[in-house]
């Protein structure tokens, strides 16, 4: 699923700000993916890890400081501002927070029939039908039209943030966070949809979480993010049976599992998060980790495929010195969910 | 230590809006936590478990009208109690820990002079004194450098430290017998989750302290939690132990959150 | 489970109940101030049409004659009506204060939300030039400016618009700059509008509340400000019946006991000013975002 056949690539994309003092926080530090037609890559973080960074980055809502973002093979970073349209009737974005991502004052008819306005320019009786038909693929029915955002629930805000995405008929589609905002019960009902609209229109999914059960749901491929960089990259299964890099460990290790009896054995990053202002050249854990040896700080590891698909961007790991001090090396593996079930 | 500490009696109420109208939120919530036990309260949004919550403290919105029932604490019933009754019980028998941590202190002041504060109210003595048992109770949550941290304001520390001062101060400064938290870990890192849910757990068998876990991750609960009372719109849908509920759930709403919650398709 | 499977099941999701959308009630505040401004654009219009005397002529009465059935506000003391020169006067007054208040909200706004949604230079520059011009006090900033410029209405009006400008400015781009990283104003974007439509079309509305609220406000000040430059005898005629001007003319009779003359174009500005006021409370009620519409 690599080079060719990807409709989405990302390549060595950095991100500062500058920050008082002639300093700059690196919120992305070369961040390289690819993204298949009809698959699902999932990107996921912690606070600070860069992950939503990553998303606005690639549609253009912030201007990437360095490297390149290409649909089809083409780069898209150096079309004007004016030109991104067209980019947009590719790449479409869905929202984390439903209650912010609608124009409170725009009814939900407004609310889709103003892409299929600006985008692609249908006249009346097209877009009409058309949000009609949105609407409906949604799950919600034409009498939800007219109503405002704070007259509907918050799952039926966000399948109206899906269906606005879809409007346009995007090939690649980046979701931030779709149902971290949701309550429980409605998060797989979302999630399904979503899973449903992929299958149908063929569409590639740029899942951002920090919600890992979610994303094992719903993921074929996972980048992990730790500092603005991507410390490890694989298929979902293989990533969540078998992680290798000490801070997916770390991750994983620490989500709790909805079942009686599950017991887990943690693995631990001591500390907090270090800071991204001016950071050195050295692996992003030095300092948190239990692995760590003289040659992490040494410089930035990078990412290397070790086979099947995977890829760590730890010398340690790689050097096969992945014994850890104590307890076990794998998650337990819980009945939890599994795609295609 | 099996007796009940807080028994919660067919409480109802509503919200009153401005123009007078009654629109019930809660129906006959009726659930007790025993003395020791660490007890989750699980619910969506809207479930009314943080409404019950401040209404055992007092601290409940003032458009809310209770309609009937009882909040017993160790046999005395809460509602009836004057305010300076209610002042005399909160911190020093019923505490609480909120959701948003750094929002909860004020900052203006530093974190260390705040759990003075709350250490000269709740026990008198001299300024030095509370200082010194504000870093200590730092140190105690598992704050590296607690002097360095006590001088500090609540914008310089992260959500999960902040989250640590916090129960530092309702738990230990306060010494409570009973902890209510309200959502302490959502909005947090699933790494710092973990480490504050082990504090608590730390907290609640070693200080033998009653603990009431409000929370909608199911995760934490089947961790963490010895009793576990479901709410949904208002009502308690089923109570039992935590095992009863993970391993046999009665109620279909029961059944179905855990279901979403471990998105698995097709479940019962 | 599909989505339609799991419909309504867990949470109500497809609640299909009628959505309640309450009318704002009327407070008083607001009746009484939107009464009397109407009021006073009646008598303005009306003054077009039909006065009982004319307003500029003096010698109708023998000057100085006390309220009565021939002049029900008394005459000044050249002798021309009062009630006349009241009337004619809101046209001035109100005329003014109006088209100042639209102007400056127009061209305030406008600047204001370029400014708060590109930021940068821009930004940069407006703020700067607001708080030159807030550096001078409004009154004073008026009166040397229609004396650098010269007399005439168009003139006061566009120095009254001048005071008005930086305060619009100042709320309009602070509403715009904190809403522009809005998570509906990134899908604004992605559904192809334009940055400029983004912040008019997106954010302006949402915006609306404090600056509608500060109309009312400005329109106050702009109100008595107009007096004001007409009771000094700057920027208009001296026999225009213009409200401010009247007292001033009025000022001797008020020792000598013709207090009439100076009393009820006071009234009257009081009355406008009022009337501002009054409005301006009740529209905040209105557009605060916690009453949900």
């Amino acid at each position: 699923m690599r080079g060719d056949g990807a409709i989405l690539q990302v390549r060595g994309l950095r991100k500062n700000f500058p920050v008082d003092g002639g300093r700059h926080l690196v919120a992305v530090d070369g961040v390289s993916l690819d993204l298949a037609a009809g698959e699902t890559l999932a990107l996921v973080g912690e606070s600070g890890s860069g992950k939503s960074t990553v998303a606005r980055c690639i549609v253009r809502l912030i201007e990437p400081s360095g490297g390149d973002v290409m649909i089809d093979g083409k780069s898209i970073l150096p079309l004007e501002p004016r030109r991104l349209a067209g980019v947009y009737r590719r790449i479409q974005m869905v929202f984390q927070d439903p209650n912010a991502s609608l124009n409170p004052r725009m009814s939900v008819r407004q609310v889709l029939d103003e892409p299929l306005r600006l985008h692609l320019d249908l006249p009346r009786s097209e877009r009409t039908a058309r949000v009609r038909e949105l609407v409906e693929m949604v799950g919600l029915t034409s009498l939800h039209l007219d109503r405002y955002p704070h007259e509907l629930s918050g799952g039926q805000r966000q399948r109206v943030g899906i269906a606005r995405a879809m409007a346009v008929s995007p090939e690649i589609v980046i979701l931030d966070e779709p149902t971290s905002s949701l309550d429980v019960s409605v998060r797989g009902q979302i999630l399904d949809l979503l899973l449903d609209l992929q299958q149908r229109l063929n569409l590639a999914y740029l899942f951002i979480s920090h919600d890992l059960q979610v994303v094992r749901h719903v993921a074929d491929r996972v980048a992990v993010m730790y500092l603005g960089g991507i410390v490890e990259l694989g298929l979902t299964e293989r990533l969540f049976g078998a992680p290798q890099h000490p801070y997916t460990r770390a991750l994983l290790s620490a989500a709790p599992v909805a079942q009686w009896g599950v017991t887990r054995t943690r693995l631990r990053l001591v500390g907090e998060i270090t800071s991204p202002i001016d950071p050195p050249d050295a692996c992003r854990l030095v300092g948190r980790c239990p692995l760590a040896q003289p040659a992490c700080a040494a410089a930035k590891p990078a990412l290397i495929d070790i086979g099947h698909d995977h890829a760590v961007a730890c010398p340690v790991v790689i050097g096969g010195e992945a014994a850890l001090p104590s307890g076990d090396l794998q998650p337990p593996v819980a009945a939890a969910a599994t795609r295609g079930f | 230590m099996s007796g009940e500490l807080l028994e919660i009696e067919d409480y109802s109420g509503a919200f009153r809006s401005p123009t007078g109208e009654l629109t019930p939120v809660l129906h006959d919530v009726s659930y007790r936590l025993k003395e020791g036990a660490l007890t989750a309260v699980v619910g969506e949004t809207g479930s009314g478990k943080s409404l019950v919550a401040l209404s055992v403290l007092g601290i409940q919105p003032a458009s809310f009208v209770r309609r009937s029932g009882r909040i017993l604490f160790r046999g005395v019933d809460l509602l009836s109690l004057d305010e300076k009754a209610m002042r005399k019980i909160r911190g020093a028998e019923i505490s609480m820990v909120f959701q948003d941590a750094r929002a909860a202190l004020n900052p203006v002041f530093t974190v260390g002079r705040q759990l003075a504060d709350v250490y000269q109210l709740q026990h008198g003595g001299g300024r030095s004194a509370a200082m010194k048992q504000a870093i200590e109770a730092l140190r105690r949550v598992s704050i590296p450098e607690p002097a360095r941290r006590a001088r500090q304001y609540p914008h310089e520390f992260s959500g999960g430290m902040a989250q640590r001062a916090m129960i530092a101060m309702a738990a230990l400064i306060c010494e409570p017998s009973l902890l209510i938290l309200d959502e302490p870990t959502t909005g947090l890192d699933v790494t710092i989750q973990s480490d504050i849910m082990e504090l608590i757990t730390d907290l609640c068998r070693v200080g033998g302290l009653t603990t009431c876990l409000i929370t909608h991750d199911l995760g934490i609960v089947a961790e963490t939690c010895d009793e576990v009372v479901v709410m949904n719109a208002g009502r308690v849908v089923e109570t039992g132990s935590a095992q009863a509920i993970f391993t046999q759930p009665q109620d279909p709403y029961t059944r179905r959150l855990l279901a979403a919650s471990q998105l698995v398709e097709g479940a019962a | 489970m599909s989505p339609r499977d799991a419909v309504g099941e867990i949470s109500p999701e497809l609640g299909l109940a009628r959505p309640v959308r309450r009318r704002p009630k009327l407070s008083w505040s607001m009746r009484i101030g939107a009464g009397v401004l109407i009021f006073y654009v009646a008598v303005a219009l009306i003054s077009v049409v039909w006065t009982p005397y004319d307003p500029l002529t003096p010698g109708i009465g023998d000057g100085y004659d006390a309220p009565s059935w021939a002049f029900p506000l008394g005459t000044d003391r050249l002798g021309a009506d009062m009630l006349s020169r009241l009337m004619a006067g809101a046209r001035y007054n109100l005329g003014i204060t109006l088209t100042a208040v639209a102007i400056a909200f127009c061209v305030g706004t406008t600047i204001g939300v370029i400014a708060g949604y590109y930021g940068g230079a821009i930004d940069t520059v407006a703020l700067r030039a607001v708080e030159i011009f807030q550096a001078f006090p409004g009154l004073l900033f008026a009166m040397l400016v229609v004396q650098a410029v010269g007399a005439g209405i168009v003139n006061v009006i566009l120095v009254m618009s001048f005071v008005g400008i930086p305060d619009y400015l100042r709320l309009a781009r602070g509403e715009i700059h904190s809403r522009r990283s809005w998570q509906y104003a990134e899908a604004a974007r992605m559904v192809g509008n334009p940055p400029w439509r983004v912040a008019f079309r997106h954010l302006l509305p949402n915006s609306i509340g404090p600056l509608l609220a500060f109309t009312s406000i400005n329109a106050a000040f702009v109100a008595l400000i107009t007096a004001s430059l007409g009771f000094l005898g700057l920027g208009l005629g001296p026999n225009t019946p213009e409200w401010g001007n009247m007292i001033a003319r009025g000022q001797d009779g008020v020792m000598t006991g013709q207090w009439w003359v100076s009393f009820f174009p006071g009234l009257a500005i009081l009355g406008l000013t009022g009337a501002f006021y009054l409005l301006g409370d009740a529209i905040s009620d209105l557009t605060d975002p916690r009453r949900r519409r």
